[in-house]
């Protein structure tokens, strides 16, 4: 488990808290809320960037290279996905939707760091 | 779930509409959607993958991942449709998943041999932290919730 990970283990379940907290609330979803889930995706795109200049500097990544950018194409999108769908209904159950992203991309980094090592 | 009788009273006018229109993707259904679309896009990912690169290893393990990711698709995308159709397709594939998680959940369980390779209900879904045994049984309450015809929901349409 390298600092990627832990940088998406720290900010993923601050942002799952923030949206359960705000969902348990009756909030519709907020500024707070939303920039929690862009604050995964800021993560993820610098875990991106970060990959990238490591293969591109020479490192190899030890499992199969394509199933490591897969799940980080996937993760990359969820964030997104989910703010769409939050903007598209506005009432507390997207504040769960939301909520399911930090975690959800948690066990992705966590599967990602396996691939890598 | 056990919030659900909540939604009735705060959904906005525009969910009201919706509900008469016989429809599952608002409220806690876009939760349950949501959850669908990730077991949708990881087991079917998973399925390929497997299929792909090790079939030879484990044909059976393999066929029933892709069974069960195609399970996971025709749920996500039949509750997120509206109409009455589409609610039947929803129940057959819910029921579908919960037959399956037990059945496969148990056969793992009690014969690992024939199942050497995991899917993901192996072990009722250990592996994701038993969330695809949960699933089912969610969907069916939502389900029987906007079931269409029933009573609430015919208020609501009128």
């Amino acid at each position: 488990m390298d600092g990627y990970f832990y940088s998406v283990l720290a900010v993923g379940l601050l942002s799952t808290v923030i949206c359960l907290v705000a969902g348990l609330m009756k909030k519709a979803p907020n500024d707070i809320t939303i920039l929690s889930v862009a604050a995964v995706e800021l993560v993820l795109l610098v875990y991106l960037v970060g990959s990238i200049v490591r293969v591109v500097a020479g490192e190899r990544i030890s499992g199969e290279a394509w199933e490591f950018w897969g799940y980080l194409a996937t993760a990359l999108m969820l964030p997104l996905g989910a703010v769409y769908w939050s903007i598209l209904e506005r009432t507390r159950w997207s504040n769960f939707v939301l909520a399911a992203v930090g975690v959800t991309a948690l066990v992705m980094a966590a599967r990602m760091n396996q691939i890598w090592y | 779930m056990k919030e659900t009788p909540k939604v009735s009273t705060e959904t906005t006018p525009k969910n009201a509409e919706e509900s008469g229109q016989d429809t599952r993707n608002t409220g806690p259904g876009r939760l349950l959607i949501a959850v669908y679309a990730v077991f949708a896009i990881s087991a079917t990912a998973r399925a390929g993958y497997q299929i792909a690169t090790k079939f030879a290893e484990a044909p059976l393990a393999h066929v029933l991942s892709a069974f069960a990711a195609l399970v996971y698709v025709v749920a996500t995308i039949s509750l997120a449709k509206p109409g009455r159709t589409w609610f039947k397709v929803s129940l057959a594939a819910v029921l579908v998943e919960l037959v399956g998680v037990i059945v496969v959940g148990a056969f793992s369980l009690f014969d690992p041999v024939a199942f050497p390779h995991d899917t993901v209900w192996s072990l009722f879904g250990r592996g994701y932290g038993f969330v695809p045994l949960v699933l089912p049984v969610l969907g069916l309450l939502w389900l029987n919730k906007r079931r269409p015809g029933r009573a609430d929901t015919r208020v609501n349409g009128q």
